[in-house]
């Protein structure tokens, strides 16, 4: 990306996002926030940053979820301001984007109506940044080549699925293998789009991509200790577009126990300092909070550079990171268990 | 009242109020407008305060008066604008106008999910209705189901000689169908899904439903054929998916006709019932139009209150508030408490008292709707710091003034006049429209400017002599082009019919008939006879290149006199001394001398005769005297008085010791004072004395006020522990705001302040001359567009001459509204802004002061109204 043409098509959507961004919570409200006693006060105080009046409307008392839904939805129609006044590669680059999201609709869907839930309880779940026209058709599909033909050939995951067409049916564990294979797919492809980009982009995003890669391989590998998954299916699920690809990645292939896991993860710098501090004890940290911290922090130095699409993917990874604060705090404040309400993790 | 010299002098007032006695205490002082109220909680959360229960009971009614509004405008009733405004209401108020939102938003509220149900209901009615009616043509043999029997037919092989209906055939031949109705613009994603899982075995045909109610979402009747069980169950499921709905159609004839019947019997009573609680509603919405407005006000006052008082301090029985006052309104403020307290009937009178402080107070300048928009134009650049000479006045005179100097033409500022004079006169009636068009508004707001610009404009018009670029000739020229002798005969000399161009000259030494101008100049303005000469322009430059300058340099030198005001006022006889006489002397040394060059200019030379040759020329005159040239050739650089080589050597001389004279002394004199009172208590520098008179003025009044003439001691003795509190409180603010400045600092600054000063004054003077370059463009731009447009329809012979008239007279009315009025009056206003804030404001005005806002109902409804009625439904 030529940094002196940047700005000719994305300048004012870098601004725009960068004045997002700047809304963003600081270290401060959250302490005002940890101290609220009713959702209402919450409210209050939520009033006095950028969100505004954004639960003026809500009749009170709050409930989380409504807290949830209007947190969503602003962030949906940030991101929807951005995709509509964005032009190529941009506005690709924001599909992407949209496609992780995509991934996990389809997976809710088919999990849900393998439970026998009806359609019309299972939409408003999904997330609305990854609804898509044929979305609801999914629950007609009962083999993943159905699934294909029917319902995502006409969706830009297609690509990505090629893969899964050869499972037979749709049990909970084909249906992690699929979820986890479109993961990869889509993870290699975004690696390879932003790499073709060049430039800055390649740069920013390669680094966080690679992170998400190897978060996914090392989240894989623990939570399949003690299922039936064969070692040769499990190293087909790790996205090879991270640090640990290659040999990082046959190390993992072959581990049988977490101690293993924490071998590999040994011999790379950035990850070590991650298992040092994870724990189950109660105080400790788990490590799923430290890898969010670990993206959080690389999502954070997406910014400190200038004329790249990094910081549009950093602004929505960074947003949904602090919906999931606010929501944990205001769960925490809801059921009144105020004993891990500081777990939530600090953006700036 | 005070002046708009200089800002009003504010004092800083604790006030004690007794709970229940707060309420309405501070909704008397909003309704005042007269107090800026400090937040005595700042390190408070905001949802800790005493009072935040209540601002959200506001809030919540605040919201269900939204959802009324917001229902009301849905169904085409607008609100009643309050006749007058309501009082705050009673805290004990808040109860029932809470019930009564309530009630109303729940009848509402229940009304429209009845509503719904009813016409979802209706919908579903008018759907099937549609099904019946629409799927009986696909059935009945014609035209338009020619291909649906092709299809069936071809596909089984049997001929298509008119089967009686293709239902009994589709049965025969094992076909199934489902009807239903679904979203129109589904319909693509749908019969994609449905021919890739049915790999294509399906027909589908749909038919668009003809629109009924303007809210539903247009809809289509939709057939499917298909074959087989499993099939079916993958149809329902994309059905159910993409949001179709099924309906079953009666195969017999007869249980279509009944079933057809019994709908329209329905539909009917339907249509009654919903029409009656149409009418229910809008009863309800009635009511809620009625009052909403008033409603609204009311709680955005109750609002503002509460809000209010959580800035306030709280104690075991009384809140304790502080704020900034002006001293004439202090006597207003504290009535408006006592009536207030009688009103809510509390036994323990408010307290006023006066706290000293050495926070530096806001800046209040009473305005009235004439002065705002020059205050505006001040406070855009800066608020002037707490009692500084307010740059304001002055603006009102000068600021049209300078704008007319650009604008000169007497024409267009009489047009700009009217406009002006238009807006004042239908003031009223335009606020109370409260348009939201911003450009508009903006004009609005500076109408008064306008006026005067407008007035000023016609003024310099005529001293230009210029009326849409035309002179008028009314005391009649003062020059005579009288050429023919006696000899002639009256008639136009041979020599002269030849000749082009005639030279006019000046001389009065010549006998009566040949001498070519009056003794009396023209009386007023510029002689018309310039407009036909063809040195208008050489002439017009010069006169209006010297005029810029001369009051130019009027302007900073007024401006750089208003700092002495300055300086004695706060107290800084350092800044007179070393500041204030070296700038005067600097500025009349150079340009003011320059000033008299051109006023001696005017006066000493004629324009005839030896002298008329060798009239100096000013630029070279002041370029050698810094030279300390004086040369003898040529002749328009010679001395042109006596004393001149002397006087000028002195001036520059002056001048140049000013420089350093306002260098050195100040950080010296500074730096030995710091040295003396190298002892802990070394506050003295300029920032304390800059808060000193506001300190002598604080401790004058230090006394509580009692506002009841029974004194009671408890309170006297209240007072007196919370004075003490408040003089631990306010030691470190105090030291606060006494910030030391490093030495080195003060050095740098003083450089920097020498530096600009010597050359803002060459740079200003020459940036004045912007008066004479935008004068001269507006000018010839006005004279092109006369000679390139409508002079070509004045000189167009014959009847076609009239016709090209009309077009010709459009364009130059529009191109001079256009292109002269707005563009250019832009423009020159934008000079005469930039005139003021820098070259004049710079010479004496620091606008480092902050703005009081007083806590004030006016402005708080105004804005909670326009923020109400602007959200339109979408």
């Amino acid at each position: 990306m030529d940094s002196l043409s940047f700005n000719i098509n994305g300048g004012y959507l870098e601004g725009i996002v960068r004045g997002f961004k700047s809304g963003i919570l600081k270290r401060t409200d959250y302490l005002n926030l940890v101290q609220c006693e009713t959702l209402d006060d919450l409210k209050l105080h939520l009033q006095s940053t950028d969100y505004g009046n954004f639960l003026a409307n809500e009749p009170s008392p709050l409930s989380v979820s409504v807290i949830d839904d209007k947190l969503r939805e602003k962030l949906v129609s940030e991101f929807e301001y951005l995709r509509n006044h964005s032009v190529e590669p941009l506005s690709t680059f924001l599909d992407y984007i949209r496609y992780s999201y995509m991934i996990d609709n389809i997976v809710l869907l088919i999990t849900g109506t393998l439970h026998q839930r009806h359609i019309s309880e299972l939409i408003p779940k999904c997330h609305p940044l990854g609804s898509f026209e044929q979305m609801e058709a999914i629950h007609v599909a009962s083999t993943p080549a159905e699934l294909y033909n029917a319902v995502l050939v006409d969706t830009p995951l297609a690509p990505y699925f090629i893969d899964c067409i050869s499972e037979h049916d749709l049990d909970e564990m084909n249906i992690e293998i699929i979820r986890n294979t479109l993961y990869k797919a889509y993870l290699e492809d975004f690696h390879s789009f932003c790499k073709n980009i060049g430039g800055t982009t390649a740069e920013a995003m390669c680094e966080i991509l690679a992170f998400e890669a190897d978060r996914r391989a090392f989240i894989i590998t623990i939570n399949s200790f003690g299922t039936e998954l064969s070692k040769d299916d499990r190293a087909k699920l790790y996205p090879r577009c991270g640090k640990l690809f290659p040999d990082g990645l046959s190390q993992l292939a072959r581990a049988d126990e977490y101690e293993q896991v924490r071998q590999v993860a040994e011999n790379y710098g950035g990850y070590r300092t991650l298992f040092e501090g994870a724990g189950t004890n109660p105080g400790d940290k788990t490590l799923e909070d430290k890898f969010f911290e670990h993206e959080v922090k690389l999502n954070v130095n997406a910014f400190m550079q200038q004329f790249h699409f990094g910081v549009f993917y950093a602004y929505i990874k960074l947003k949904e990171q602090e919906c999931r604060n606010i929501v944990w705090i205001s769960e925490c404040v809801a059921q009144r268990h105020r004993a891990k309400i500081d777990s939530y993790i600090p953006i700036f | 009242m005070g002046s708009l010299f200089r800002s009003e002098q504010m004092q800083l007032c604790r006030l004690f109020l007794q709970t229940e006695a707060a309420f309405n205490g501070v909704s008397k002082l909003g309704e005042l407008g007269v107090a800026q109220f400090k937040d005595l909680n700042a390190d408070m959360n905001a949802f800790k305060r005493k009072f935040v229960n209540e601002v959200r009971r506001c809030d919540e009614m605040e919201r269900r008066l939204r959802v009324l509004y917001k229902e009301m405008t849905k169904h085409g009733l607008t609100a009643v604008e309050a006749s007058h405004e309501p009082e705050t209401p009673q805290p004990r108020e808040m109860v029932d106008l809470e019930a009564k939102f309530e009630k109303l938003e729940n009848e509402v509220r229940e009304v429209n999910g009845n509503h719904d149900t009813l016409m979802t209901n209706y919908r579903q009615l008018i759907d099937l209705k549609s099904v019946l009616e629409i799927t009986e043509r696909f059935f009945k043999p014609g035209e338009q189901n020619a291909n649906v029997l092709d299809v069936l037919t071809s596909d089984e092989g049997t001929s298509a000689a008119a089967p009686p209906g293709i239902d009994v055939l589709a049965h025969a031949i094992g076909l199934n169908f489902v009807t239903g109705v679904i979203i129109r613009k589904r319909i693509p994603g749908f019969e994609r899904v449905l021919w890739r899982v049915s790999r294509g075995n399906t027909f589908v045909r749909h038919v668009p439903i003809a629109q009924q109610d303007a809210d539903a979402e247009p809809k289509s009747v939709f057939i499917i054929f298909f074959q087989g069980n499993r099939l079916k169950t993958s149809i329902l499921k994309i059905c159910d998916a993409s949001q179709a709905t099924l309906y079953t159609y009666p195969e017999q004839e007869g249980e279509r006709a009944d079933m057809l019947k019994s709908v329209v019997a329905r539909l009917e009573d339907l249509d009654k019932v919903l029409d009656e609680m149409r009418k229910h509603r809008e009863r309800i919405l009635l009511t809620v139009a009625e009052n909403v407005m008033r409603w609204m006000v009311k709680v955005a006052k109750m609002k503002a209150v509460f809000t209010t008082m959580n800035l306030f301090r709280p104690t075991h029985d009384s809140l304790i508030a502080e704020c900034w006052i002006s001293i004439f309104d202090l006597d207003r403020c504290q009535q408006a408490l006592r009536s207030a307290s009688e009103m809510s009937g509390s036994a323990v009178p408010p307290v006023v008292e006066k706290v000293p402080t050495t926070e530096a107070p806001p800046t209040y300048n009473r305005v009235n709707k004439f002065t705002r928009a020059f205050q505006g134009i001040v406070d855009a650049y800066g608020v002037a710091a707490y009692r500084e000479v307010n740059p304001a006045p002055f603006t009102i005179i000068s600021f049209p003034f300078l704008f007319a100097i650009m604008f000169g033409d007497s024409g267009h500022g009489l047009l700009v006049t009217l406009f002006a004079i238009a807006l004042v006169v239908n003031e009223r009636k335009l606020m109370a429209k409260r348009s939201d068009n911003e450009i508009f508004n903006t004009f609005f707001g500076g109408r008064y400017i306008i006026l005067l610009m407008g007035l000023f404009s016609v003024y310099t018009g005529l001293i230009y002599n210029d009326t849409f670029s035309k002179s008028m000739n009314i005391f009649g020229s003062a020059w005579r082009a009288n050429f023919a002798t006696p000899a002639d005969n009256g008639s136009i000399p041979g020599w002269l019919v030849d000749n082009k161009y005639v030279q006019l000259n000046p001389d009065t030494n010549q006998t009566a008939h040949v001498m070519l101008i009056k003794h009396e100049p023209y009386p007023f303005g510029v002689d018309p006879v310039w407009m036909v000469s063809i040195n208008k322009i050489l002439f017009s430059n010069s006169f209006k290149m010297k005029v810029s300058i001369v009051l130019g340099v009027s302007q900073m030198l007024f401006g750089v006199i208003l700092g002495i005001f300055n300086h004695t006022y706060f107290r800084r006889p350092i800044n007179i001394i070393c500041e204030f006489i070296p700038q005067l002397l600097f500025l009349t040394c150079i340009f003011g001398y320059l000033c008299f060059m051109i006023i001696y200019k005017w006066i000493a030379f004629e324009g005839v005769g030896e002298s008329a040759h060798c009239a100096p020329s000013l630029l070279i005159v002041l370029i050698n005297m810094f030279m300390l040239k004086y040369p003898t050739e040529p002749c328009s650089a010679v001395a042109f008085y006596g004393a001149q080589q002397g006087v000028q050597t002195f001036l520059v001389l002056v001048a140049l010791v000013c420089v350093p004279w306002m260098l050195i002394p100040k950080p010296v004199v500074i730096y030995l004072q710091r040295k003396k009172q190298q002892r802990p208590s070394s506050y003295h520098n300029e920032a304390y004395s800059d808060t000193e008179p506001a300190n002598g003025h604080a401790i004058d009044g230090h006394e509580g006020i009692q506002l009841t003439n029974s004194k009671q001691p408890e309170a006297v003795h209240d007072v007196e522990a919370h004075d003490v509190e408040a003089h631990a409180g306010g030691a470190p603010a105090a030291a606060h705001g006494e910030h030391e400045e490093d030495m080195s600092d003060v050095v740098v600054h003083q450089c920097i302040h020498t530096i600009e000063f010597c050359l803002g004054c060459v740079s200003h003077t020459a940036s004045y001359l912007r008066l004479w370059a935008l004068s001269l463009a507006h000018g010839q731009l006005s004279e092109v567009l006369w000679n390139m447009v409508f002079k070509m329809a004045l000189s167009m012979n014959g009847i076609a001459g009239a016709f090209i008239m009309v077009p010709l007279f459009a364009a130059w009315a529009v191109l001079t509204v256009g292109v002269l009025l707005v563009m250019e009056g832009l423009s020159a206003f934008l000079h005469a802004l930039r005139l003021h804030w820098v070259e004049f404001q710079s010479k004496f005005y620091v606008g480092s002061g902050y703005l009081f806002q007083p806590f004030a109902f006016a402005a708080i409804v105004r804005e909670r109204l326009d923020e109400a009625t602007r959200t339109k439904p979408e």
